[in-house]
């Protein structure tokens, strides 16, 4: 049986990929603290992204030798429209909010491998292992 | 692994943060650095920029220095007639360093430079989590 067709086990599977690459963002936000022009990037919000999981219309990668397209992950990313400041050498970073945002991540991954670890404990138990 | 690319990120990060550090230090270290003929140009005040730029070795994008320039604001003139590179009026001409920018360029690239840290510190958290998840 496919771990994967367990519903925890995948959306655990999802949920991480997703925090996956809205960590490799927030660090190249905060990488890019001083680039002129640098606009913050952000993925739009898991709920919203779960939905693109599914094969709602999205290309799929069928040859692992095709390229892997721009968006390079599982969630499309948002669009950040307006900044709330910027400098005059026009970089939106606000490194508060990426610290805010990158300490939510940090929480939800724990949350995530927690219950996930908690899941699989449970399995343990009905197989008779303690 | 995604989050190895978040741990190579960050280290560029802080790589080009310590670059910025040593223009700050060089600028500072020449504050009085004069020209030694009469009417000689001084130490000249370096600039540092960066751009995002594609890292083909990494498969990544990140942060990059792409320029050690120089900033063409005038020098300031000081009256000092008995300075070896004082002109036929007595004036020399001083670096144009302002030690107070300087300070604070520090004070941003030593902030940047922490945060990229304690990026690096929360990637590596999920890295062993993911991994203690096997045991």
């Amino acid at each position: 049986m496919d771990a994967n067709e367990i519903g925890l086990f995948s959306l655990a599977d999802k949920r991480l990929a997703y925090l996956d690459q809205r960590q490799i963002l927030l660090a190249k936000d905060i990488a890019n603290a001083s680039t002129p022009n640098w606009r913050e990037q952000d993925l739009k919000p898991f709920a919203a992204a779960i939905g693109s999981f599914s094969d709602a219309g999205e290309p799929v990668q069928t040859n692992p030798m095709h390229l892997a397209g721009t968006s390079g992950g599982v969630a499309q990313q948002d669009r950040m429209l307006r900044p709330a400041e910027k400098a005059p050498d026009g970089n939106a970073v606000s490194l508060q909010d990426d610290m805010v945002k990158m300490s939510g991540n940090d929480e939800a991954h724990e949350l995530v491998t927690d219950l996930y670890k908690s899941y699989l404990g449970m399995f343990g138990t009905a197989f008779g292992r303690s | 692994m995604d989050l190895d690319r978040a741990l190579d990120i960050s280290a560029r990060g802080m790589d080009v943060q310590s670059t910025r550090l040593r223009v700050i230090a060089e600028n500072l270290a020449n504050q009085q650095s004069m020209g030694s003929t009469p009417g000689a140009n001084p130490y000249r005040r370096k600039t540092i920029s960066f751009a995002n730029t594609m890292d083909r070795q990494l498969g990544v994008d990140t942060v990059s220095v792409k320029q050690i320039g120089s900033d063409s604001a005038e020098f300031p003139l000081k009256f000092d007639p008995s300075n070896p590179a004082a002109d036929a009026k007595g004036y020399v001409k001083t670096p144009n360093v302002n030690s107070f920018v300087e300070v604070m360029d520090m004070r941003d690239a030593q902030q940047s430079y922490n945060a990229n840290l304690q990026v690096l510190s929360t990637t590596r958290g999920m890295l062993t989590r993911t991994i203690e998840m096997l045991k």
